[in-house]
């Protein structure tokens, strides 16, 4: 055990902090959530690319730096301490980018990759159907094999941003009768392809951001599978293991807005009130102890362990943790917690998307469900 | 930066949790629980032959010279064996202390009037020094691993140098990795028992009520795990913060005993109030190290001070 950086981490932290000083919008770019805000997170992306902060972890070749997770950390934790945009090309950057890394091939490695990390392709994710929300293995989405073309045809739910996204990626039914986690094929699919229909979905906040597609008999190159064909399932969960376990929610998110929860405590807040600081504190540890969580499991994967369902302990802690530190924030704001727009706009917003947070990415419910099978060996229920 | 522990430092622990497993089951806790002792001598040669009683001894004195980094884990599989006896008095507070190996150590440290352990140890550490020969009285610990006592009158040999705060993190740190391992067997224990106990005709581990409870006990369980290690690294290496996260390590630590407590009592139904069932002999030291070497309110008032006054200091750059 050695939790002090060394010279060259610290190096590369000076790097990032003095890149982001430099580059990050003095005034923040509009929510990405957005037509106006995706384009101008998507400009951002771009220049991250330029300058290699892109995708930090990535291969070289890729577009990225070849850097270890740690260094993905310390990245991240610039990246919030400067204030910068939101990642627009998370859903393919964290999510499809890894992924393809560990089961494309190499021609696939080379036509996605560098696209995605210079957002020139922007990535939304389709996995939820109408009924196959939690119950994911429910998909009913099909894709039929018709020469060197999948044929497919469905539903999408939930795909945020797809609207002004370029390509989608998800997992569909290829073998006629399969059930279950059976027979599923992870696909790649442009966005303009003909069939597809995008349709916006207002959020709780009022933004376009989430959507549904509609296939209808899109024709896409069996080229386009990710992985095996009829193993889809097991491509789905080695992404979604990652999203949840490390890279979905760093934790520079929640290191930094407990920062700035102590600050509105500092000038918003009753001093007398010695449960509201019990309960400031609290959330202080809580984001410092998935800091350190987090550490200890990059070093493990660093050293070679793999992380499982134990990603689903991460996605319970943060998610909740999140709610809390907006809960509090509310709770000190008063009456200006009421309004949408104000001095204060960024927790009221922040509290509304922490709600999601328990939701998306797997309910917790089903992150319980998760932990009690496969970590704690529980009997299989429902 | 590597957040990881040795080869040689996981070995230790497992060597140990397998000595642990034979030779401190619950049924030796129990009998410990049911003798006058409070303490189980065959035990406690076995742990010092092993070296995990001088661990932390300095080698000049027959110790291994360990720092806490070295110990913390074998303090998290005491507690996953739920060991009896003062383990934490002896290998972790008054360790570095020692100049012979072979002594057995209670502690009046942490602010509470009692002292438990004190019908077998050779010395008391207080605050004042080295406390020998007072008359110590039963006051009927909620633990039968952890007697508790008040010690009336008896001499005190000051300590050059001493530095009681330092001692006191040792024990607020090493009861924090007692009490991670002593959470995850309340667990195993409860799932096994989940495993086994059928209603409505399926094991009771299969439903989701059930799944849930013990789900969460284990997100409590570990996340208490890295602010401890780190915790013990700030004490190896003498950080200016390491007094604020021992606290964060006790103050986790706590939570997750507690609420592992109730969630695993919870599941085992009716049996679970009983005096048969073995996790009550879990359960009660959870009680017991959970106020030991200062509570929550304590140890989230220490963070707090560190946290919330560093604010205030921005305030005045």
């Amino acid at each position: 055990m050695d939790l002090r950086y060394t010279a060259e981490q610290d190096a590369f932290r000076a790097e990032a902090r003095a890149w982001l000083k430099a580059n990050v919008p003095s005034i923040p770019l509009p929510s990405f959530d957005t037509a106006e805000g995706f384009a101008r997170h998507r400009e951002w992306e771009r220049k991250l690319y330029d300058a290699r902060w892109s995708a930090v972890s990535w291969p070289v070749e890729y577009g990225g730096r070849g850097a270890d997770y740690i260094h993905w950390l310390i990245f991240e934790e610039e990246y919030y301490r400067a204030g910068a945009p939101g990642r627009v090309s998370q859903n393919g950057v964290f999510l499809l980018g890894p992924t393809i890394i560990e089961v494309g091939t190499p021609e696939q490695k080379s036509r996605f990759l560098p696209s995605m990390a210079s957002a020139e392709i922007v990535w939304a994710q389709a996995w939820s159907e109408p009924n196959a929300g939690s119950d994911m293995a429910a998909i009913g989405s099909k894709a039929v094999r018709d020469g060197d073309d999948w044929v497919v045809t469905g539903q999408k739910i939930w795909a945020s941003r797809a609207v002004w996204s370029d390509w989608c990626f998800g997992i569909f039914r290829t073998e006629a009768g399969s059930e279950r986690h059976r027979g599923l094929t992870f696909i790649l699919i442009p966005l303009d392809s003909p069939g597809i229909t995008v349709r916006p979905i207002a959020q709780l906040d009022g933004d376009t951001g989430f959507a549904e597609i509609f296939f209808d008999e899109v024709r896409v190159p069996v080229a386009n599978t990710l992985g095996e064909i009829g193993k889809g399932w097991g491509v789905a969960m080695a992404t979604a293991g990652f999203e949840r376990g490390v890279s979905l929610r760093s934790p520079a998110r929640f290191t930094e807005a407990a920062k700035r929860l102590i600050e509105l405590w500092r000038t918003h807040a009753d001093h007398a009130d010695t449960a509201l600081a019990d309960a400031v504190t609290d959330v202080w540890m809580q984001a410092e102890g998935y800091r350190l969580h987090t550490y200890q499991t990059v070093t493990g994967m660093i050293e070679g362990r793999t992380i499982g369902a134990e990603a689903s302990l991460n996605k319970i802690f943060w998610s909740e943790m999140d709610v809390r530190i907006h809960e509090l924030a509310l709770q000190m704001l008063g009456p200006e917690a009421e309004r949408m727009e104000g001095p204060f706009e960024r927790w009221v917003d922040g509290f509304l998307f922490s709600l999601a947070g328990p939701i998306y990415a797997g309910t917790n419910e089903i992150q319980r469900n998760i932990i009690a099978d496969r970590v704690l060996a529980l009997p299989k229920g429902l | 930066m590597r957040f990881s522990f040795t080869d040689d430092h996981r070995a230790f622990a497992a060597g140990l949790r397998e000595m642990l497993a034979v030779h401190c089951t619950p049924a030796h806790v129990r009998a410990v629980w049911e003798s006058d002792a409070g303490h189980d001598p065959a035990l406690w040669a076995r742990l010092s032959e092993m070296g995990v009683l001088s661990m932390m001894v300095s080698e000049t004195f027959g110790g291994m010279g360990g720092s806490a980094v070295d110990a913390i884990l074998l303090f998290e599989e005491l507690g996953r064996a739920c060991v009896p006896g003062p383990v934490i008095e002896t290998a972790a507070v008054a360790a570095p202390l020692l100049t012979n190996a072979d002594q057995i150590i209670a502690c009046r440290l942490d602010g509470s009037p009692y002292v438990a352990h004190a019908h077998v140890a050779d010395r008391v550490l207080t605050v004042d020094g080295w406390l020998t020969g007072g008359t110590a009285t039963d006051v009927h610990g909620i633990d039968g691993g952890r007697r508790l006592f008040t010690v009336d009158g008896g001499s005190v040999e000051p300590i050059d140098g001493f530095d009681g705060p330092a001692a006191f993190d040792r024990g607020a740190l090493a009861t924090a990795a007692y009490l991670v391992g002593l959470s995850e067997a309340m667990i195993a224990i409860a799932a096994d028992y989940a495993r086994q106990r059928e209603q409505f005709g399926k094991p009771i581990g299969s439903f989701q009520a059930v799944k849930h409870l013990l789900a969460d006990a284990l997100i409590k369980v570990e996340f208490a795990k890295a602010p401890t290690y780190r915790a013990a690294w700030s004490l190896a290496t003498g950080s200016p913060d390491a007094s604020r996260d021992v606290s964060m390590a006790k103050a986790f630590a706590n939570e997750a005993a507690y609420r592992t407590s109730r969630a695993t009592m919870q599941v085992h139904g009716g049996i679970g109030y009983t005096w048969e069932a073995d996790l009550q002999l879990f359960m009660k030291k959870a009680w017991a190290l959970m106020r030991a070497w200062g509570d929550t309110t304590f140890h989230r008032r220490r963070v707090s001070a560190s946290v919330l006054a560093r604010a205030d200091e921005r305030m005045n750059d």
